[in-house]
């Protein structure tokens, strides 16, 4: 009978579930189940596989009997085959055919390999319990999601770090003008002021319409002018003081917002990185900040005081003439509409504009720094046509927003003159018709203010346009803000020093669903050893050393250090205590000695002297004209290969650490300084456990165990001898090597003769 | 070392287990169990086309299927079709967020299907101005030949993020 509690991916269809039934009528149960997504013939579709600890059923259409038993006994090999967006759990029967159990797209693809692992491993003659437990945390890694937002978490009982650090787009852009609020108050009101003065002048011209010109009040006059010279003098020094505020608050909040968003880039994990290209990150500190806070003050300032402006006019207007006023607020509807559609409409056009920004900082982001590989290939004519090419392609598409954001303007603008112009003729057929009801003073000023009251509405009205960009820029400053920072889930949790037993416990790892890129990894290294790891390029060595360094953490299984699960120790602790030597060494723009007491600020310049000695670097730093004030370009433009690579080494040193990692650390130079190199990391590892990766195997001399990767598996691992006893994959290496050496000092032999 | 260039007309294939297949030259040479693989399975979907054997080791590589006899070529195409899923979408049936995750509910012409989706801008890419290209949040792909031809609902809830 199949279980209520199967573990399975999902529920599958009546009819799989009826044949499955069919074949577990008896005691037997499946212990779990896969359900795919396609059919046979690769449309989307359904088929299932049920596992026991004997034998595996495939249910599906394209079997006979809609269904297969294999037992165990009958698998030579079971295998997940990827393809290209599906894949196929594949079996080959020990009588020499092979079938196909399952197929289903990469949405499944991990289960699948659960099972095939589960089997091949089974068939070894692991105990069904052990692949079991493998098998669980497979299903559990799928299922671990937050229950609010649908997010895979780092693991099953973590907390969801999306849903926690979540926040409104409001409340979030609340945090940064939170520390201005002062300031962005007091400018409000020193702004009300200005408003109430702005509304002085009409009222003013209907005093000197209706009474002061007709009675021919020369003092009055005169008191007049000096009011009117006194409310437009605090006016505008009013408005100075306000805009020097506001800027200062302005470029408070931008700086605010640009650090945070760097601060918080800094955190995030290398997967984010491998995915965003550096331009659309440059395009989110640089303009969308900007986008940002110009709306936020938009918000802040310029709408309530446009809001108050308006009450305020349609206070005066209701105390002249309710009749009129009524009359002035008919486009106002019209007018609201037409924003809102125009908001649909310009929105999207932004966020098209947003893509062809950020194509045009990645060019820049990408051959600026290549300029180098620009010049040697003469490719400058085409990478300025294609840098055009995307200008062009922007400016296209500004333009479609140019032509929108032209006309709705336009538009809203006739509408209100339209209010205007009736207010014209009513008003004048009034003054004309019974003047006692109004006088000509009042109408004009009225005209003055139905004009005046239109710039609020016009505002607003074009305020869903700033609204829509900043949006598409919110979005984008948010995506960052918001983004899940790399897990430190034992922060505050050190263990002293540490002493360097690593420990690989069934790690599976992919960086997309479509290559596996580490398959269920195995290893204990015991503090002090010296491990070599030697393997083809591109079969997964520095993918295991990012694992280590918690690069990435999404992987399968655990790691060990000192008996602790990485992921429970205190990040920055953690990474504190390896050293780690790129296979590609990074330096920045900076001095040679800052460079190097990168690891360790406050270093005492003897002890980076030190560092450098030990790495075989003081000997060409203290040549240099500066020396140790040598200023280095970007990335460490200045310096040969080689030279990098010592300085990473001493970097490595100054930071004491208890692992040692060395990613080809030999593989850019010649020999004399890869014996320079070699001396030094000989040094440096005395005592401290040490993970050596190198493709010239003479590198690992001084190596007591060797791991050998092949195409993401570990295939071979012990002492070099044993390995060489083994006359494996490692023998192999080593006797193409020699021979490649051997005939090396023959033809030097033969040259010297 | 050079690559073994060859054109349409000088092989011969047998299609065997879907993908793979056995191949036999007008030479006389045979091999057996090989996988054909698109070179540019993005770019160009009937021309270089290498030929790997069960290690992995490319053994020629056919420039051009334009000239092979056109039974076999619909042979190999189908062989290429097995391997190289990438659904047509006829329609977007609906689109939903929730949670910065998008859900795609699409008709291809494969079927039905629904489909996550974590960033627009890094999942979806135009060529030519009117082809687009889609990897949804298993890595699996999806094609939309022309964006212009879907319908205008589809159109309208694609173009904005393009
Ligand atoms: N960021 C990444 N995203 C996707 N795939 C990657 C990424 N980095 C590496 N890979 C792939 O993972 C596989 C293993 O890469 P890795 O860098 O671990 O190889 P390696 O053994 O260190 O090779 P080498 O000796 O050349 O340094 C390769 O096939 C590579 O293409
Ligand atoms: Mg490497």
């Amino acid at each position: 009978m199949i279980p209520k509690d199967l573990l399975i991916n999902k529920p599958a269809s009546e009819k799989i579930v009826a044949i499955a039934e069919e074949q577990f009528k008896g005691k037997e149960k499946p212990l779990f189940a896969v359900v795919g997504d396609l059919a046979v013939d690769s449309r989307y579709g359904e088929g299932a596989v049920y596992v026991t600890d004997n034998r595996i059923v495939a249910v599906g259409d394209g079997f006979d009997d809609g269904f297969i038993s294999l037992d165990f006994t009958n698998i030579a090999e079971i295998s997940v085959k990827r393809m290209y967006g599906n894949a196929v759990l594949k079996a080959k029967t020990t009588g020499g055919s092979t079938l196909d159990l399952m197929r289903f797209t990469f949405a499944v693809a991990d289960m699948c390999d659960a099972v095939a692992d589960f089997i091949t491993k089974v068939n070894e003659g692991e105990t069904v319990e052990n692949r079991f437990a493998a098998v669980e945390v497979t299903f559990r890694n799928l299922r671990s999601f937050c229950p609010k937002c649908g997010r895979k978490l780092a693991s099953p009982t973590s907390e969801c770090l999306n849903c926690k650090g979540k926040k409104k787009m409001v409340s979030t852009l609340y945090r940064y003008i939170k520390p201005y609020m002062g300031k962005l108050i007091f400018c409000i009101f020193l702004s009300i002021i200005t408003t109430g003065a702005a509304l002085v002048p009409p009222y003013v011209t209907s005093m000197m319409v209706d009474n002061i010109i007709p009675n021919r009040d020369k003092r009055m006059l005169v008191i007049i002018i000096l009011f009117l010279l006194g409310v437009y003098f605090a006016q505008y020094a009013i408005g100075a003081l306000r805009s020097y505020i506001l800027r200062v608050a302005g470029d408070g909040i931008i700086a605010d917002l640009k650090k945070e968003i760097y601060a918080k880039a800094q955190y995030l994990p290398m997967k984010f990185y491998d995915k965003t290209s550096t331009g659309s990150v440059i395009n989110r500190v640089n303009s969308d900040t900007t986008v940002l806070q110009q709306f936020m003050l938009r918000i802040t300032q310029e709408a309530v005081v446009q809001l108050f402006m308006m009450i305020g006019i349609i206070i005066i207007m209701l105390s002249m003439n309710w009749r009129l006023t009524l009359l002035s607020l008919i486009p106002v509807p019209v007018v609201v509409v037409c924003s809102r559609f125009f908001g649909k409409k310009i929105g999207p056009l932004y966020r098209r504009i947003w893509r062809r920004g950020v194509a045009i900082s990645s060019i820049l982001a990408d051959t600026i720094p290549g300029i180098r590989i620009v010049k040697s290939f003469s490719k400058e004519e085409k990478t300025i046509k294609k840098f055009s090419y995307h200008i062009d392609d922007w400016m296209a598409e500004d333009k479609k927003v140019a032509k929108v954001a032209a006309i709705f303007p336009a538009a809203i603008t006739f509408l209100i003159t339209c209010g205007s112009v009736i207010i014209w003729f009513v008003g004048g057929k009034m003054v004309i018709d019974t003047p006692d009801k109004l006088s000509l003073g009042v109408l004009v000023s009225f005209i003055s203010y139905t004009s005046m009251f239109y710039t609020p509405v016009n505002f607003f009205a074009n305020l869903s346009d700033s609204y829509q960009n900043a949006l598409a820029s919110t979005e984008k400053v948010m995506d960052i803000i918001n983004a899940e920072p790399e897990h430190d889930f034992g922060k505050g949790s050190e263990m002293g020093v540490m002493q360097g037993r690593i420990e690989f416990r069934n790690v599976n790892f992919s960086f997309d669903r479509s290559k596996k890129v580490l398959n269920d990894i195995n290893f204990v290294i015991e503090p002090g050893d010296v491990v070599g790891i030697v393997g083809t390029t591109g079969s997964g060595k520095s993918t295991l050393i990012n694992l280590l360094m918690r690069f990435y953490d999404d992987y399968e299984g655990e790691i060990f250090v000192d008996g602790v699960n990485i992921r429970d120790i205190d990040m920055s602790y953690y990474r504190s205590q390896i050293g780690y030597v790129q296979q590609e060494p990074m330096m920045f723009r900076d001095t040679i000695f800052n460079n190097i007491a990168y690891s360790l600020p406050g270093a005492h310049p003897e002890q980076v002297l030190n560092a450098a000695d030990i790495a075989n670097a003081h000997g060409f730093i203290s040549r240099l004209p500066d020396a140790y004030d040598t200023m280095l370009g970007e990335r460490g433009v200045g310096l040969s290969g080689g030279e990098k690579q010592r300085l990473s080494i001493a970097r490595a040193v100054l930071k004491n650490p208890g692992i040692l990692i060395f990613d080809e650390a030999t593989s850019a130079v010649d020999s004399e300084t890869e014996k320079l190199i070699q001396d030094a990391i000989n040094r440096l590892i005395r005592g401290r456990t040490t993970l050596m990766i190198a493709h010239r195997l003479s590198t690992l001399r001084k190596a007591n165990k060797i791991i050998v990767v092949d195409k993401g598996n570990i295939i071979e691992f012990g002492s070099p001898e044993k390995l060489m006893a083994l006359k494996g994959k490692y023998y192999k290496l080593i006797q193409i090597q020699s021979m490649s050496e051997q005939v090396a000092a023959e033809k030097a032999a033969e040259n010297f003769e | 070392m050079s690559r073994n260039f060859i054109d349409g007309n000088e092989i011969r294939i047998t299609v065997k287990d879907k993908i793979f297949c056995d191949v036999e030259f007008f030479t006389g040479e045979k091999f057996e169990n090989l996988e054909p693989r698109r070179l540019f399975p993005v770019s160009g979907l009937s021309e270089y086309i290498t030929f790997l054997d069960e290690n992995g080791e490319e053994q020629f590589i056919v420039r051009k299927l334009d000239n092979m006899e056109p039974l076999q070529k619909e042979l190999l195409l189908g062989c290429l079709e097995e391997y190289y899923r990438i659904p047509k979408i006829t329609r977007l049936i609906s689109r939903s967020e929730k949670h910065k995750i998008w859900l795609w509910n699409v008709e291809t012409d494969r079927g039905n299907y629904t489909f996550e989706i974590i960033n627009h801008i890094q999942s979806m890419k135009m060529f030519y101005d009117k082809r687009i290209l889609i990897k949804d949040g298993n890595d699996n792909r999806y094609e939309i030949p022309n964006i212009y031809e879907l319908d205008k609902r589809s159109q309208k809830l694609i173009l904005p993020d393009m």
